[in-house]
């Protein structure tokens, strides 16, 4: 269950989306959501920027929303 | 926040359902399928059920991987967590559900050292800062969860952690689609696709669906104007003779899906010849392990387990509830002797299962449909 309740993160399908704050040179970068902030892996959409919007489920971001 | 509160318009809402009722044919029963608990949850939360004319049924199919975990499979996460000198971490909603004779929340209050974590980053941030202990992450989900285990998997090789492995349970949309597909007593008018899932894989490797099988597929998104628009897209297949794979969820899913997820995880995973899925028994090359450049950080490997499958509890009607052959509130034991607080069924535990999702919201309208029905 997340943060709020309302969704189970281990779902197969529920990636929520998050705007990037911070990018570091590790792959990982501090984005903010509803539920909070948190690190999350950027590898699999790399590079990306301060300001987007990224979908992101388990700690990996798996799409950038456009 | 932008992405959702547009696809939350009520006045939308009505105006695609409105659409809805002049798509149907007025004399024919028409059900369709949601193959993902996230959708689940958004037709309860959301109620857009309640928004379909009465001859238009949403049926809830095996999305949630914390329903289809079979029983034996916690009692082997059990045994590890048991063992001393491990930190066991998992999702939340994994302590609660149900193994053999107890759930890993069990274990955790007679001593286990179970930890709740919200993404495999947080547990191989544990190994790091716990190097004297074993640390294991129990890994389940569909393949939108699968590139965040095997990101985790090839940052641990990288810093060569060795007191960190994974005890893997992911499994695959598609074998279990198709095993429903065959199923003699299947009579659906077309599928919702699991537009996560199919940020990873895709849409087209759903074309059998509609090649093979004569159903129609609309991948969609999870705001319930995305669900209501979808329904509205598979009735207008069924309506206009079409059946094909649509994209509902153009704003996120590519049709080739993330082609650097699916390279990770071919690094990383490798098939399973078979895999116990709850309800639906035994589905060959529907889930994975990990591979042999990662065997070192296998827990299965690592740790020895029961391995012993262990039969549903005879009151239970998950496997028919995921099968969508009965609705949650015709199970027997549903909302008395299975609740959330007291699951004796998977599908009761997370939210995404559909008996849960039917508890918290379903069931209260429900019962006001009922009442108006009376009066």
């Amino acid at each position: 269950m997340n943060h709020d309740g309302a969704h189970c993160v281990t779902c197969s399908d529920e990636a929520v989306p998050m705007r990037v704050v911070e990018v570091s040179d590790d792959g990982l970068a501090v984005c903010a959501g509803d539920d909070g902030v948190a690190d999350v892996m950027t590898d699999l959409v790399a590079p990306v920027t301060p300001g987007e919007t990224l979908l992101v489920h388990g700690g990996a971001a798996l799409a950038r929303l456009e | 926040m932008k992405f959702v509160d547009e696809f939350r318009d009520p006045d939308l809402g009505r105006i695609v359902a409105t659409q809805i009722v002049a798509t149907v044919e007025p004399g024919r029963h028409y059900k369709v399928m949601e193959v993902c608990g996230g959708h689940t949850h958004t037709i309860y939360k959301y109620g857009v059920d309640d928004l379909l004319p009465p001859n238009v049924e949403l049926v809830h199919g095996p999305g949630c991987p914390v329903c289809v975990i079979p029983m034996g499979r916690v009692d082997d996460a059990i045994a590890i967590a048991r063992r001393p000198g491990v930190v066991f971490t998992c999702f939340g909603d994994m302590l609660r559900v149900p193994g053999g004779t107890e759930t890993l929340l069990d274990a955790k209050a007679q001593g286990a050292d179970v930890r709740m974590v919200y993404s495999p980053l947080d547990a191989l941030r544990i190994a790091r800062e716990n190097a004297d202990r074993e640390v294991v992450f129990l890994a389940i989900g569909f393949e939108t969860t699968a590139p965040s285990t095997a990101l985790t998997l090839v940052r641990a090789k990288r810093e060569r952690l060795a007191n960190f492995s994974v005890m893997c349970n992911h499994v695959m949309i598609l074998p279990p689609l198709r095993a429903l597909l065959e199923s003699p007593d299947l009579r659906l008018d077309g599928f919702i696709g699991p537009g996560h899932v199919c940020t990873v894989i895709g849409a087209r490797p759903f074309e059998f669906v509609a090649a093979d099988y004569g159903k129609p597929v609309v991948i969609s998104g999870f705001e319930p104007l995305d669900v209501l628009q979808s329904v509205h897209m598979v009735l207008r297949q069924v309506a206009e003779g079409r059946c094909e794979v649509e994209n509902q969820y153009t704003r996120v899913v590519p049709p080739e899906g993330n082609p650097a997820a699916l390279r990770v995880m071919q690094e990383v995973f490798a098939l399973r010849p078979h895999f116990e899925w709850r309800g639906l028994g035994f589905i060959s090359h529907s889930a994975l392990k990990l591979s042999e450049g990662y065997a070192d950080f296998d827990a299965e490997r690592r740790y020895e387990v029961p391995g012993v499958r262990v039969a549903d509890p005879k009151a239970c009607q998950c496997g028919e509830v995921l099968k969508g052959v009965i609705k949650p509130w015709e199970c027997k034991v549903f909302g008395t002797a299975c609740t959330p607080e007291r699951p004796i069924g998977t599908c009761m535990v997370s939210s995404e299962g559909a008996c849960a999702a039917y508890y918290n919201y379903g069931r209260f309208s429900r019962g006001e449909k009922r009442l108006a029905a009376a009066e």
